[in-house]
């Protein structure tokens, strides 16, 4: 099942993970359960989240390359100790596609980043890693002290990180200034 | 004359307390927020492109050896006596004594919000507000033994099986890196549950609060801390002479690491400094 987000112009394709040809949610998860929960509570979280992603391209991958990330996990959007996260697969025609995630804890986004092992790790909790993007969700909020929320990311900063995996040409890298070790 | 680094233990009132005012001091000036800065936007991962330098790479010690003198020289010259004290937490493992005093560091943080409301660093005393946070709190916060969830510091036994490890580190060069002594050190383990974090990843989580995450550095611990990671390096130097930092030579084009770790003789950003040059800093310090 495709849900077409028109925005503005920019075209938005969300693939739910509801396709019996992927396979779909199975097994006990966590992830699952989310998406089995409140199906449409998860779809208005993807129009909430794709319309915050209105510049970014949007594809969801029909089959990620890593064995973790079941097709069916392709969003989640739960309340979890009193936080509401939402997380959706956001795949930007990138050549290498390695899965890119938009996260948010009460509607802030949470940067994710990835470990060479495919596991997850956010800004808020930066010492060890997860196995999926929900844990890694959950972790930041049990970090995360009462009444604290995540600070806004600088405009630009979050667009720029996802695209850091397109560097895997040196010289655009260096056109970039990319090679000298900082987070663009 | 090479100056000495000393076991926080160890310090006198006095010692502490000109070690406070100087950290008090470049706060004050703004300096102390561009080290926080540096290392939130120095943090790259081994899953995503890109180098690496300060962490998942074997470039972990010498970049944070280089950040620790850079941070050292900011208090000396405020104060030229000052040098940063390591925290040994293989040995001061209670979260209240060790560098968890009124005259050092301040203790845990309180248990409604994890705020540090005692020493020097407490948000009351307007001189430590949080301004490159990854939250938008504006205070210190710990959870020293982490509370709701206990966790230990890591043993002498684990340290151990870091500095036993005669090859300084291994390929794929990254927190996958099964073997060599800086990633056992740095701490990057597989699955699930206490083997996941150790050594210096799991002193991090025991700290808790601010110390667990990318502005880690806002807590004055985060430098007694490598300071203690830092005298490693040189205990695993004198235990395996002649064992070198590795890589040796850049890695070749088509290799996955290709560009995105430092070898021994390759630039270490954002300083034009190499790790080669880094290996022996016995002309500028010390341990004790």
């Amino acid at each position: 099942m495709v849900v077409s987000v028109g925005g503005g112009g920019v075209g938005v394709g969300v693939a739910v993970g509801a396709d019996p040809s992927l396979g779909g949610p199975a097994g006990p998860g966590p992830v699952r359960g989310a998406l089995r929960g409140g199906r449409r509570d998860v779809l208005r979280g993807l129009f909430a989240a794709a319309g915050a992603l209105a510049l970014a391209p949007l594809v969801a991958a029909s089959r990620p390359p890593h064995g973790a990330d079941d097709p069916g996990e392709v969003a989640f959007d739960e309340t979890y100790r009193g936080r509401h996260i939402r997380g959706i697969k956001t795949t930007a025609g990138r050549a290498s596609g390695a899965d890119q995630w938009h996260v948010t804890v009460d509607g802030r986004q949470l940067e994710l980043m990835r470990r060479a092992d495919g596991t997850w790790l956010s800004m808020v909790d930066h010492y060890r890693s997860y196995e999926t993007p929900l844990e890694a969700a959950r972790a930041a909020v049990d970090e995360l002290g009462p009444g604290q929320q995540l600070r806004e990311i600088p405009m630009g900063h979050a667009g720029t990180m996802s695209g850091m995996d397109d560097m895997g040409g040196m010289g655009e890298m260096d056109d970039m200034g990319g090679h000298h070790g900082v987070r663009p | 004359m090479a100056y000495v680094r000393k076991d926080a233990s160890t310090l006198t009132s006095a010692e502490k307390r000109r070690f406070v005012k100087a950290m008090l001091e470049i706060k004050r000036r703004g300096e102390y927020d561009e080290f926080v800065r540096m290392h939130i936007d120095f943090y790259v991962t081994d899953g995503e492109g890109g180098l690496r330098t300060a962490h998942m790479a074997p470039s972990f010690l010498p970049w944070h050896r280089r950040f620790l003198l850079d941070l050292e020289r900011a208090l000396r010259r405020v104060d030229a006596s000052v040098t940063v004290p390591y925290w040994d937490w293989t040995k001061d493992r209670k979260a209240g004594a060790g560098p968890w005093t009124k005259d050092l560091l301040g203790g845990t943080g309180r248990r409604s919000d994890r705020q540090v409301t005692t020493g020097p660093f407490a948000y009351a005393t307007g001189n430590w507000t949080i301004k490159e946070g990854v939250t938008d709190g504006e205070f210190l916060t710990r959870d020293l033994g982490r509370a709701r969830d206990p966790i230990e510091l890591p043993t002498k036994a684990e340290l151990e099986s870091a500095l036993a490890d005669p090859v300084y580190d291994v390929s794929p060069w990254d927190s996958t890196s099964a073997k060599g002594f800086r990633n056992r050190l740095e701490g990057w383990g597989s699955g699930r549950g206490s083997a996941a974090w150790r050594n210096h990843n799991r002193v991090h989580r025991w700290v808790g609060g601010v110390m667990v995450g990318g502005a880690s550095v806002n807590d004055p611990v985060f430098w007694m801390h490598h300071a203690f990671v830092d005298l490693q390096w040189s205990r695993w130097q004198r235990r395996h002479p002649g064992a070198r930092y590795l890589p040796a030579k850049p890695m070749e084009p088509g290799s996955a690491q290709y560009r995105r770790i430092v070898a021994r003789h390759e630039k270490l950003p954002p300083w034009d400094v190499t790790p080669d040059s880094l290996e022996d800093v016995s002309r500028i310090y010390r341990y004790a």
